[in-house]
């Protein structure tokens, strides 16, 4: 998979995060980085804290959908990149769902179900402070690498 | 041996929160308190910012509820610089009718948020009910039709508030003396008569009345459940407009007793003559009380039963016929069922949905007179601002000095209004489902969750006293032993 499959305007690329807490800005640095370069230029670019419920009718409407969030996982060298399956994790609460969720809602209630592919990037601070640490951009840059390749 | 019962962290309500239940060595209640643990400091860290960045600060106090923290703010500021409601001037029909539409989208989305994804799947699937089924994802499993609709409805509230701020959430209208933006036709049009993947208004009402709908259904079918749950007295407060009826956005305080008798009636600004707050060592969250009637007579219900016991009607049609159910139900007295909140909430949702109606169609939301400036001299340096939140009455008061920077700020929010009927609550349902029974159930602690959960509160807006509540920072070894305490006392000491 490359950024190519996603310069659709049946495609959504989505970063969750926020830019006040260090690397939990991952996702929209990615996003930002995109509108930089010009890239996925058709695709529809989201930026937001957290999934709602809401947004399984946002991607009721897409035939792919491109995650983007920062994860706290140790066990995530830099970043993964992988499809995501919907499923009824229980996860809910007003402020937060998980991207199964989300998937399994639309799924649900509007009777289809896209591509989804789950970006995950390896952060290393959270604290209230604008800015990637060293360490996160440079995962980001690894990220914008892969993705920017063209592969066979 | 006394037992103590800790509910930890308290689900499903906004923030966090702790229930503790002392027994005695009988089984019988001793105390029941709901603790409020965590804390924000929004008071202390406001202050030194200008005084124009208070509602662009002050909303970031809740995802939930962003839009009311920021109207509150707005009119705060109208009154610092001399155009507010305490100057007599006023900002224009215009401004007003802008930051209303805003408001009552709120009203609307957080009623559902609240209503649908938090209350209804206990009322589908019963409190015993195991938990991973007796959730949001549990009724999107039971009934996709209906969650759709609430989806839809909740998106559409989203499209309203993104069209007057910007963002659907945090976003910005509101400057000191009115709004930076109208609404063209084309944006109102669009929300009236929807578009792919966006409904009507003729549909969101529509979707608005489901709410009614599934409470009806349920208190037919569990009627002395629901009644009986929680029933606890207590005065009741809403702003209401010179007919005596609730006003969202604008108006006097007024109080009711349980026959709705008006106790007190007053201009918000006055607040402090009226209002004091007690402090207790195990919670952040404060008790706002009437200062001549005490903590115990003169706390008061505040949020949608409130609000809909101190109104004498609403507004629109099917809000109205709703209400007068509502009314007839309790004979006209207040209604004191804790779980009839809930109704209250479903009312408020069509009520909103009716009242954006008419602001749509309104064509004073074209105009240009966006804004009023103030006379030279005009600056006041203080300000206070009330609105009524989905959970309740909200209150923001500013002082800034000569440059304009913020020297003080007190909020009182919905929750922390609630505090002591949210206790009263707390004890009533313990009352009912602890005494006596030997296991501690699911059911049993999620009946104390429910009886908070009915007034939707939000412990991460209600506690934001840093620098004057009581705090403990301990500092341990490896080991586990303190090697450093240092405590400060609710006076700050």
């Amino acid at each position: 998979m490359t950024l190519d499959d996603f310069d659709d305007d049946c495609c959504l690329i989505y970063g969750i995060g926020n830019a006040g807490r260090q690397d939990d800005g991952l996702g929209w640095a990615f996003v930002d980085w995109l509108q930089a370069e010009g890239l996925c230029s058709n695709a529809e670019m989201h930026k937001n804290y957290q999934l709602l419920l809401e947004d399984a009718e946002l991607i009721s409407n897409k035939d792919r959908v491109l995650f983007i969030d920062a994860t706290k996982n140790a066990s995530v060298e830099s970043f993964t990149l992988e499809r995501a399956a919907p499923k009824m994790d229980f996860s809910f609460t007003s402020h937060a769902i998980s991207i199964p969720a989300i998937m399994a809602t639309c799924q649900q209630c509007f009777d289809c179900l896209p591509v989804v592919h789950v970006l995950a990037i390896r952060g290393f601070e959270f604290e209230l402070e604008i800015g990637l640490t060293p360490a996160a951009q440079r995962n980001l840059a690894n990220a914008t690498a892969y993705l920017s390749s063209p592969r066979s | 041996m006394s037992r103590k019962l800790v509910i930890d962290p308290v689900t499903r309500i906004e923030g966090h929160g702790k229930v503790t239940v002392n027994l005695d060595d009988d089984g019988n209640i001793v105390d029941a308190r709901l603790h409020v643990v965590e804390f924000r400091g929004f008071e202390k860290f406001v202050q030194g910012h200008p005084f124009w960045e208070a509602p662009m600060l002050m909303q970031r106090i809740c995802g939930i509820c962003f839009v009311s923290h920021h109207l509150c703010g707005a009119k705060a500021l109208d009154d610092m610089i001399g155009v507010g409601a305490k100057s007599g001037i006023g900002v224009t029909r215009t401004a007003e009718k802008v930051r209303r539409l805003g408001h009552y989208a709120q009203m609307l989305q957080s009623h559902a948020t609240a209503y649908f994804y938090l209350v209804v799947p206990e009322m589908m699937f019963g409190m015993d009910a195991a938990p991973e089924q007796r959730n949001l994802l549990g009724l999107i499993e039971a009934d996709p039709a209906l969650m759709r609709r609430v989806i839809m409805l909740r998106k559409w509230g989203q499209e309203v508030i993104k069209t007057v701020f910007g963002r659907r959430m945090h976003g910005i209208s509101s400057v000191p003396g009115g709004v930076d933006k109208n609404l063209s036709r084309a944006e109102c049009d669009r929300l009236l008569n929807g578009e792919e993947g966006l409904p009507s208004i003729d549909e969101i009402i529509d979707y608005a009345q489901d709410g009614l709908r599934l409470f009806y259904e349920f208190h037919e079918k569990n009627r002395s459940a629901v009644d009986g749950f929680a029933n606890v007295p207590a005065l009741n407060m809403s702003l209401v407009d010179a007919e005596g009826n609730v006003d969202y956005y604008h108006g006097m305080l007024r109080i009711v007793d349980g026959d709705k008798n008006v106790v007190r009636e007053f201009d918000y600004h006055d607040y402090l003559d009226h209002f004091s707050e007690a402090v207790e060592e195990w919670t952040y969250m404060k008790f706002p009380f009437l200062k001549d009637l005490g903590r115990d007579e003169g706390s008061v219900r505040v949020g949608p039963l409130g609000r809909m016991n101190v109104t004498k009607s609403l507004s629109t049609p099917r809000a109205q016929e709703a209400l007068e159910r509502f009314h007839a139900y309790t004979g006209g007295a207040a209604n004191n069922m804790t779980l009839h909140t809930n109704w209250a909430r479903t009312i408020e949702v069509l009520h909103a949905a009716e009242l954006i109606e008419e602001l749509l169609r309104d064509p004073d939301l074209q105009n240009e007179d966006l804004v009023v400036t103030p006379a030279p001299g005009a600056w006041v340096g203080e300000g206070v601002g009330v609105v009524e939140a989905p959970r309740g009455t909200l209150l923001h008061h500013y002082r800034a000095g000569v440059e304009g920077d913020i020297t003080f700020a007190n909020l009182i929010v919905a929750t922390t209004h609630n505090n002591q009927v949210l206790n009263r609550t707390v004890r009533s349902v313990a009352e009912d489902y602890l005494v006596g029974r030997g296991d501690i159930t699911e059911a049993m602690m999620n009946a104390i969750e429910v009886g908070i959960r009915a007034f939707d509160p939000c412990l991460s807006c209600a506690t934001h006293a840093f620098g004057q509540m009581p705090l403990i920072v301990t500092v341990r070894d490896p080991a586990g032993k303190v090697i450093n305490e240092r405590v400060r006392s609710v006076t700050g000491s």
